[in-house]
């Protein structure tokens, strides 16, 4: 069984927003508004239930990589596409308690919108924040990792229509050592704070959707170490526990007393 | 078969799309992407060689004419009729290529040579020189007695005024550009969601310098006024734009997408009612990327009084 997965470069990304309009047009998402937000040039602001990819445009006041012009004011634009990262262990997945929440034979996890309740424990499971409700439908929507057109063989719709092939598809580990390659070539070129984001150790166990960034994560709305909530089942149900039992304490001990 | 011609012979065989190779196999980049029409990476090559076909530099060579095979031949595909010897001389009579010597590289011009300047069809000229914009902020540094173009078609009357250089009335520098997200003036993709929802609303990019000068909060609206006419925008206070240091001067820039209009899914002030009808003695465009402007805080309702004071006519053109 592959393990699809997505590899999508800042570095190289233009900001053309492609594959905002590829995904929509192909899944037949609706807009998410007509909302001029005034960050940047960049009005969709985050992934929802009617945006699956979104590309944020950062304005930093720090040095692009080996620049060497007015040094004195330092200034970078960056912009990455961000999409659902189709978690090893996925939150929204787990949450899920009619099971439209399935993982798929390609690795990727897939709302199934037919099946889907509107409940709404998955938008608050996802780490990542990316599953929501579309109002006023109700049911949540998220990427789909275009699985119908990897079930026909074909390319997801945002990493087609990339024009500068910021956004690469492929295999999950030969992608990952592509990552590892990029940041070691842009390092070797002057950008010493490219790294890639691919949270194996935290509890989502890796993802499916990997980023080549310039600088921190939570600049990028990308958490350093995106924990699952089932992580803490095991304090919250003794934490229940020794509450249960203190109570139960203090009642028979109103009747002693 | 292609769907434009800019895209012929890109495939040469089946499966094989030459704009997606990515191996470059040597340092002028063959191999990796590829352009029409034959993969020639530059043009006029034949002039890297001697009247004789010999190259003028061994290390820099790129063409040279292969007296053995009778053909040019180098690191590039040849910008020229690849078996015209250098000794080829034309017979009286002939036409187009064959027309052409075999010491003549420059092979789209008529006569073959390369030109300094261009001898014909340009209404200004010969040699490139510079003059400021019909409005601009400065006295042109190059000509002082000479501000702009002296062919230019002035085409000044009421309502398409200009401002003087530099215009007390009008301090700031103002630029029209486009946004990727729509077409020209907006009229097609204002009308559709998926292009609409990504660039809704009018604004104008001013400067941190600007901002802070005025007061202006980010998001806030603010009118635009030019001698002809005013628009209202969202200021957009970004480090991008930068003010100018124009020898002692400060020019401060102000930058605004023309995309809307009145109707659409997203509607908006026209950037195009602020500048100025002029006409470039040659393909006779207006000017667009250099005028003079002022702004004002505000929406432009609010600024009817104010803009009383800049233009006739501006009561016919207020909301």
């Amino acid at each position: 069984m592959t393990k699809a997965a997505f590899l999508t470069d800042a570095t190289i990304c233009i900001g053309c927003k492609a594959c905002e309009v590829a995904c929509k047009e192909w899944n037949e998402v609706p807009d998410d508004g007509m909302i001029w937000s005034g960050f940047s040039y960049d009005n969709t602001q985050a992934l929802g239930a009617s945006t699956w990819r979104h590309v944020m445009f950062l304005e930093q006041p720090a040095v692009a990589g080996p620049q060497q012009v007015d040094m004195e004011n330092p200034f970078r634009w960056i912009f990455l596409s961000d999409v659902c990262k189709h978690c090893g262990n996925a939150g929204c997945l787990e949450a899920c308690p009619t099971g439209a929440i399935v993982r798929t034979n390609v690795g990727s996890v897939l709302v199934q919108s037919d099946v889907c309740n509107g409940c709404g424990y998955c938008v608050v499971s996802c780490p990542f924040g990316v599953v929501d409700k579309r109002h006023p439908d109700g049911r949540a929507f998220k990427c789909t990792f275009c699985y119908d057109r990897q079930s026909a063989g074909m390319t997801p719709a945002c990493a087609k229509a990339c024009p500068t092939q910021s956004i690469r598809f492929g295999e999950l580990e030969e992608l990952r050592e592509a990552g590892v390659a990029r940041v070691a070539e842009l390092q070797h070129r002057g950008y010493a704070d490219a790294q890639v984001y691919d949270p194996l150790e935290a509890s989502v166990g890796g993802t499916h959707a990997m980023f080549v960034i310039l600088g921190q994560p939570e600049a990028y709305n990308l958490p350093p170490a995106p924990e699952i909530p089932t992580i803490c089942l095991k304090s919250a149900w003794m934490s229940a526990l020794i509450s249960a039992l203190v109570l139960a304490a203090i009642v028979c001990a109103a009747f002693l007393f | 078969m292609c769907g434009f011609w800019i895209y012929s012979g890109v495939f040469p065989s089946e499966g094989r799309n030459r704009a997606n190779e990515r191996e470059p196999k040597d340092e002028y980049g063959h191999g990796w992407g590829w352009a029409w029409p034959a993969d020639r990476r530059v043009i006029y090559n034949r002039a890297s060689a001697r009247p004789d076909g010999s190259p003028w530099s061994e290390r820099k060579k790129l063409v040279w004419w292969d007296e053995a095979a009778k053909k040019w031949t180098g690191k590039d595909v040849p910008d020229f009729t690849a078996t015209k010897p250098p000794n080829y001389v034309p017979p009286p009579g002939a036409e187009g290529d064959a027309a052409l010597a075999g010491d003549k590289p420059y092979i789209l011009h008529a006569d073959g040579f390369g030109w300094l300047w261009v001898p014909v069809g340009l209404n200004d000229g010969p040699l490139p020189t510079h003059y400021e914009p019909l409005e601009s902020p400065i006295s042109n540094p190059m000509y002082p007695q000479r501000q702009a173009n002296p062919v230019g078609l002035n085409r000044a009357r009421t309502g398409n005024e200009y401002a003087t250089s530099p215009d007390a009335r009008f301090p700031y520098v103002l630029t029209t550009y486009r946004l990727t997200e729509h077409h020209t003036a907006g009229g097609m993709s204002r009308t559709l969601s998926h292009l609409a929802e990504l660039q809704p609303e009018l604004f104008c990019e001013i400067s941190t310098e600007l901002a802070n000068e005025w007061k202006i909060e980010h998001g806030e609206w603010v009118t635009l006024v030019t001698a002809r006419g005013a628009i209202e925008a969202h200021a957009l206070s970004t480090s991008r734009i930068r003010p100018l240091k124009i020898g002692d001067q400060l020019v401060h820039q102000i930058g605004v997408p023309f995309h809307w209009g009145y109707n659409g899914l997203v509607k908006g002030d026209m950037a195009n009612d602020l500048i100025a009808i002029s006409e470039e003695p040659n393909v006779r465009i207006m000017e667009t990327k250099g005028l003079l402007c002022n702004l004002l805080v505000g929406r432009r309702a609010n600024n009817v009084a104010k803009l009383k004071e800049y233009h006739s006519i501006s009561e016919g053109k207020t909301a």
